[in-house]
């Protein structure tokens, strides 16, 4: 199977989304509701999708093309409002969040889907203990080859959006000590990890051709990239984020995402190198370990500093840029959160060492979903 | 030499001897359809209906009365557990749940009624066993759905369904009682007892909530030390029900379903009652059983079937009509149905409550009830277990 064409895109045009956990209102432990909850949505008009995911207690709801941040807040809020309402009907809670703090992976069901069960066989366990929840951001690109100098651009600057996303610190009722604890299931798959280093979409279909040849992958789609090119919509999907708790939040991350690809694909600030990539897993592992307070080394000057003042410094670079998308404001309200420390990761944490039982934290982040609120 | 250090030949054995004996041997039949792949409730049913009149059998009633106590606890506990699983807060946000509810109320006693009414039971026969047809056993319910883990859509409605079901029989054959009173000659009794009984309940519901909602803020529920608590409080509770002759079997559940409503944090304890569950479940079904005979269930076996086939389509009905509209697709709705078939331990005991006033009636009552309890108990179980694995909400093992 060959690649299909880069379909280009809208250049900065974004779309958004969330995995959602689906929870029982009596334990708050996950509950396999999904069919009969897109069954309780069927014939609600949506601006974007609900879609089934990997297990029967997730499911994913994704906005349609969106211009800027405005839109795709909209969009989040009234997908989140119409997600609730069914949700009450069948007096189930849907949150936020990368991990459900106490599931057991073992109980999980698969969602009957083709697909889905084709992935159980190949991955086993694995696709159980896939039961986790991520942001994707979509970003248009006008052609391949700038999709593909945004993607290696943008891997600098994965940590940043680890810290910013991260809520998920409990594991099978465990408070594994990482602030996002999910992205360690992804690493367990064999093709998870970054995009090997080719500049242009021929070289990337070469590199294509010859895993397809070996037979292990048959498309895009069996490559669990941080960061991958999606040819049929043009634009590369950024996967590393947790889904934040509120779809402000998520928004906002969004919109930090947009401003900094109009900064690299505009002023192409630096070359891009194979090199780059040798502090990439110790900078991902230091922000999904620590946070803002994780350890960030520049991949050219090899400077060691804290990710929470790289993330400061980088809304420095790209102030221009905000203010041209609009997203100055709302990246004003992201960099108070990180000078303050604030992050859902703190929020789960502070919530369970006021002596909230982990049932009562899932309770409180089904709350902050449907409620909305600030960040 | 008469010091008593010496056995007595032939040995006297108490009456803890035979309890225990036959408590083991339920709890090996339980084992056994495990084994076969039944749900072990079946074999507590079937070895307590067997084995409890055969070993308990020589008890004179006076003794078992002593007993009723455990009984009454168990049904406490597990009321008051499926209490807090009653969310009033859903039948706001989707009264289809509640139609639901109702129709499957009123169909299968409407249908129950009529069959064996158009049989020529007689009507108060008629209207008793519709009566008690009405509850679906909470006992059975719930540990075919703790066993299987259940959790989902189906699992909830059944619980939901099953605690107003009970609530609207033990109601509904109390007014018939009433009823009685009003015939045998004391008409201010028959309007007075079931206010009294009603008002009670809920009086005694909301003191339950009350000192459960003390209790919790010194005790934290999941631990060890909260389960020793809240069984206390049950033990309590049920004392003081006993003593002022109310029905066990409200007052928890108004209580649980309080406590959800005013504070809708999950409530939880430790594996829901785990092993004492188990074991109060196996001596309930020994205990149920014991107070029958097998003798009589031939006297009630046509009316009995009758019963058991008006009911079952009665329940069929009343969730297919709202299911779909309540957010079921019609394969859960009917799995639904099939699950709210079982009937036990409390049928037995409405009935034993009721001959305690009205001997000769209740002697009429009793061997229909027996009948139905004896299928009901048995398949009902394996019904029920059936439905949560179909709609693919059990969560033992490997899931299909």
């Amino acid at each position: 199977m060959t690649l299909e064409a880069f379909a280009p895109s809208r250049a900065l045009s974004i779309g958004v989304e969330l995995e959602l956990q689906l929870v029982s209102t009596h334990d708050y432990d996950l509950v396999p509701v999904a069919e009969d909850l897109l069954r309780a949505l069927s014939g609600t008009e949506l601006p974007g999708e609900v879609k089934p995911e990997m297990t029967c207690s997730m499911i994913e709801l994704s906005t349609g093309i969106c211009e800027d941040h405005d839109m795709v807040r909209a969009q989040l809020e009234s997908l989140r409002d119409a997600l609730a309402a069914a949700a009450r009907k069948l007096n189930i809670g849907i949150c936020g969040g990368g991990t459900h703090a106490f599931q057991d992976w073992g109980e999980r069901r698969i969602f009957d889907g083709p697909r889905f069960h084709y992935l159980s066989d190949l991955y086993g366990y694995l696709a159980k203990q896939f039961t986790v929840f991520g942001q994707h951001v979509h970003i248009g690109c006008p052609g391949p080859d700038i999709a593909l100098y945004l993607l290696h651009g943008l891997s600098r600057y994965i940590p940043h959006l680890i810290a910013l996303s991260a809520s998920s610190p409990f594991v099978q009722g465990r408070d594994t000590g990482f602030e996002s604890a999910r992205l360690n299931s992804v690493f367990a798959f064999p093709l998870s990890g970054r995009a090997p280093f080719v500049e242009t979409w021929s070289e990337f279909e070469r590199y294509f051709g010859k895993m397809t040849d070996t037979g292990v992958v048959s498309s895009m789609k069996d490559f669990y990239w941080d960061i991958r090119p999606k040819p049929e919509y043009g634009t590369i999907e950024i996967r590393v984020m947790d889904t934040p708790l509120t779809v402000q939040r998520a928004a906002a991350v969004a919109a930090y995402i947009q401003t900094l690809a109009r900064y690299l694909m505009i002023e192409r600030p630096f070359r891009l190198a194979e090199d780059d990539y040798l502090v990439y897993t110790f900078n991902r592992f230091q922000a999904c370990r620590f946070g803002y307070a994780g350890v960030y080394v520049h991949p050219e000057t090899h400077d060691h500093i804290p990710i929470g003042d790289e993330i400061a410094a980088s809304f420095e670079r790209i102030e221009q840029h905000a203010i041209e998308l609009g997203t100055d404001a709302v990246l004003a309200q992201l960099l108070s959160d990180v000078r303050g420390g604030r992050n859902d990761a703190r929020w789960l944490r502070e919530r369970h060492a006021s002596g909230a039982p982990l049932a009562e934290v899932v309770m409180a982040q089904c709350a902050r979903w449907t409620q909305g609120g600030e960040m | 030499m008469d010091l008593s250090v010496w056995p007595d030949w032939p040995l006297r054995l108490g009456a803890l001897f035979h309890v225990g004996l036959a408590l083991v041997l339920t709890a090996v039949a339980g084992e056994a359809c495990r084994r076969a792949g039944l749900p072990r409730v079946s074999g507590y049913a079937a070895a307590g209906l067997l084995l409890g009149p055969l070993l308990l059998g020589w008890f004179d009633a006076s003794a078992l009365v002593t007993y009723r106590g455990v009984l009454d606890l168990c049904l406490v506990l597990l009321l008051f557990e499926l209490g807090i699983r009653l969310d009033l807060r859903w039948f706001g946000a989707n009264p289809w749940v509640l139609a639901t509810s109702l129709a499957e109320i009123a169909f299968s006693f409407l249908l129950t009624f009529f069959a064996l009414w158009a049989i020529g039971s007689g009507t108060v026969l008629a209207l008793a066993i519709a009566a008690v047809a009405v509850g679906t056993s909470p006992i059975v319910v719930m540990r075919v759905a703790t066993e299987q883990r259940a959790s989902g859509q189906l699992t909830d409605r059944l619980l939901a369904l099953c605690a107003l079901n009970v609530a609207a029989s033990v109601i509904l054959l109390k007014l018939l009682v009433g009823g009685l009173h009003g015939t045998h000659g004391g008409g201010l009794v028959a309007l007075l007892h079931p206010l009294y009984l009603l008002v009670g309940s809920i009086i005694a519901g909301v003191l339950i909530a009350a000192a459960y909602a003390a209790l919790r803020k010194i005790v934290d529920p999941a631990s060890e030390q909260g389960l020793v608590a809240i069984v206390a409080l049950m033990l309590v509770a049920t004392a003081v029900l006993t003593s002022l002759r109310l029905p066990v079997v409200l007052a928890p559940l108004i209580g649980g379903a309080l406590i959800k409503w005013f504070d809708p944090r999950p409530h939880l304890w430790p594996t829901q009652f785990g092993s004492v569950g188990g074991i109060l479940v196996i001596v309930a079904f020994m205990l149920a059983g014991s107070m029958s005979s097998m003798g009589q269930i031939a006297a009630g076996a046509a009316l009995a079937g009758v019963a058991i086939l008006a009911r079952g389509l009665g329940k069929l009905a009343g969730v297919l009509t709202f299911g779909t509209r309540s957010g079921l697709d019609r394969r859960k709705s009917i799995a639904l149905g099939v699950a709210l078939m079982p009937l036990s331990v409390l049928a037995l005991l409405q009935v034993e409550d009721v001959r305690l006033l009205y001997p000769e009636f209740g002697e009429r009552l009793q061997p229909v009830v027996l009948g139905m309890t004896l299928v009901l108990g048995l398949l009902g179980a394996i019904g029920t277990r059936w439905a949560l694995v179909y709609s693919r909400e059990a969560r033992t093992g490997d899931t299909p």
